[in-house]
């Protein structure tokens, strides 16, 4: 039982990750006048070694189902993903990939070092149980039975399991659902300080901080799909763009709204009192236009937060402008326009 | 087969004091009181006597209720996400189904173990042929209700239910002529019954197929009893294993 990282071999070029065109589908429920659900519905992704990738999207997305698939715990309806340019389940038997699953799944009436111990056992080698308890952050509590320690603390035996075969690709599933506050901040500080050995990591999510403050990039999946794939900065940009007002002399504001719209890339105009408030993709364009022909004064260019453009995205667009904060729309649909890559 | 996950495992099911009472300590329990202590004790019953017929009665009784709780939990644990989490190591299928059934095996000896030491130390006797053959079909036939046990735990997925269907056994120990000796038309009904074949064939090396009311039941009887019900378990839980598989 020595410790050892798994030896990168002939493979060691591939993308950790590569989905093509996968699709899952199950059949309906018994006796309900549903057709076949399609978890995920065609699903093209690559995601390189190294790359810390978080997978956004409201509950019922796919997520889960296509992480899954990657983990070779589930077999795809068609279209096929590969781990290390392998089969998953070959990437799970060489240690290449583990996982930090959703809650559940624990033996209760072991101790926290007897779970680990006995995980241990089912590889050919795997990092010292101590040492992978201590980098947890479960060192007091290696003797505690499963069952007396906290959802936050049990997550963190997960993390420990899933640290065991030193994995070169760790997926990480909803893993702080259910946390309160300071466990998922505990939580995302133990992952920080692991995340330094160049590790492939995807994890996926619902909350927004999160994937902003961990990821670089982030996959939008909504209805089984894929609607957006870029750095936290150009997501935010793609979906709404930023939004520019100013005020104008009065008396030119319907004017000015008219041609306003005009201009390419405007998405919307919008009229409070003398102010005007533009959506738009090109904000230089307008903020000169603006300042210079039309006599603004004033000039504010916001950002539109992540948020914002998650809901854009996942169809729950409607809402973005009263910065409601239901994510959890299970019926999210897929807008019209294609604002993927 | 891998040592350290299989004794973890036993540990695990030796912690459960309250499991480990119904299973080991109650069957030798009732052996005291319905085989040791009895005046008709050493009536000869075929190659032994009457206390030994109860001790394996007994031992039968312990090993089942043994089995049906660990395949039943088995069940349990692998559908509430544990399997999940296996299915993450580059542990096998088949590798852990070998080793649970050897920690079924090794936990229904202890019941017979133990009824067999007590029986040896209050009276029990009978032809060595019958106290070596009794305890192994014991023990190999046990491994039915391991398959029933698993069929429960897939069904209800529960805790509750595999602490139920162990709890059955109780019934299923009357009806299979373990606990008082049967008769009439209440003896025919429980020839169909689960433990009664398991049961009489424990017992064949002692009694040749004779019964308390002096009645024989031919070996063709008990055998077929057990291959049906093992037929039954068997397919009921492959049916619900795989509808489960298809729904996930």
């Amino acid at each position: 039982m020595t410790t050892s990282p798994p030896s990168v071999d002939g493979a060691s070029g591939a993308p950790a990750i590569e989905l093509r065109s996968l699709v899952k589908s199950f059949p309906p429920r018994r006796g309900s006048q549903d057709t076949e659900v399609r978890a995920v519905d065609g699903i093209d992704l690559r995601i390189e070694q190294g790359e810390v990738v978080a997978f956004l999207g409201p509950n019922g997305a796919g997520k889960t189902t296509t992480l899954d698939m990657v983990l070779g715990l589930t077999e795809p309806t068609s279209g096929t993903a590969q781990v290390f340019g392998r089969r998953p389940r070959e990437a799970v038997v060489g240690g290449h990939v583990s996982a930090v699953l959703q809650t559940g799944g624990l033996l209760r009436d072991l101790t926290v070092r007897e779970t680990v111990r006995m995980i241990a056992s089912t590889y050919a080698v795997h990092s010292p149980v101590d040492e992978v308890i201590a980098r947890a952050g479960l060192g007091t509590l290696a003797d505690r039975r499963v069952s007396k320690c906290s959802g936050g603390e049990q997550q963190r035996l997960r993390f420990a399991l899933a640290l065991l075969p030193d994995p070169r690709l760790l997926v990480l599933d909803e893993p702080t659902a259910g946390m309160d506050v300071t466990a998922r901040r505990d939580f995302w500080d133990t992952m920080h300080a692991d995340a330094s050995t160049g590790r492939t990591v995807v994890f996926a999510t619902h909350y927004l901080e999160e994937a902003d403050a961990f990821a670089d990039r982030i996959v939008l999946i909504a209805a089984g799909r894929i609607v957006a794939d870029g750095t936290t900065a150009e997501i935010r940009s793609r979906a709404s763009g930023r939004t520019v007002s100013a005020t104008l002399p009065p008396g030119s504001v319907t004017g000015a709204v008219a041609r306003l719209r005009t201009v390419d890339g405007v998405r919307e105009v919008e009229e409070r009192g003398s102010r005007v408030v533009v959506t738009a993709g090109d904000s230089d364009a307008v903020a000169r236009l603006l300042l210079l022909d039309l006599g603004g004064t004033d000039l504010e260019i916001v950002t539109a937060g992540l948020e914002q453009a998650f809901m854009t995205l996942t169809g729950d667009g409607r809402d973005a402008g009263h910065g409601r904060n239901d994510r959890d729309a299970g019926d999210a649909r897929i807008p019209d326009e294609e604002l993927v890559r | 087969m891998n040592a350290t996950f299989t004794l973890l495992e036993m540990r695990r099911i030796t912690r459960d004091w309250a499991g480990m009472f119904f299973t080991a300590v109650l069957p030798a329990f009732f052996y005291l009181i319905f085989g040791a202590t009895v005046t008709a004790k050493d009536q000869t019953i075929g190659n032994g006597n009457a206390a030994m017929y109860v001790m394996i009665s007994m031992a039968a009784y312990g090993a089942v209720t043994a089995t049906t709780s660990i395949g039943g939990n088995a069940a349990v644990e692998r559908q509430q996400g544990w399997g999940r989490q296996l299915g993450l190591t580059p542990l096998a299928d088949s590798s852990y189904i070998a080793m649970k059934a050897l920690i079924a095996m090794t936990v229904a000896a202890v019941p017979i173990l133990l009824t067999f030491a007590l029986g040896a130390a209050t009276g029990a006797r009978g032809s060595a042929r019958a106290w070596a053959l009794s305890a192994v079909l014991c023990l190999v036939g046990s491994a039915v209700f391991a398959v029933y046990g698993l069929l429960v735990g897939t069904a209800f997925r529960s805790e509750a239910a595999v602490g139920a269907a162990s709890g059955t056994m109780v019934i299923f120990a009357f009806l299979g002529n373990l606990f008082i000796p049967l008769s009439g038309a209440l003896l025919t009904f429980a020839k169909f019954t689960p433990l009664y074949g398991y049961a009489a064939l424990a017992r064949y090396p002692l009694t040749e197929g004779y019964l308390p009311d002096g009645s024989q039941d031919p070996l063709w009887l008990p055998v077929v009893n057990v291959l049906a019900w093992l037929a039954v378990f068997g397919a009921a839980a492959v049916l619900l294993v795989r509808r489960g598989r298809e729904r996930q």
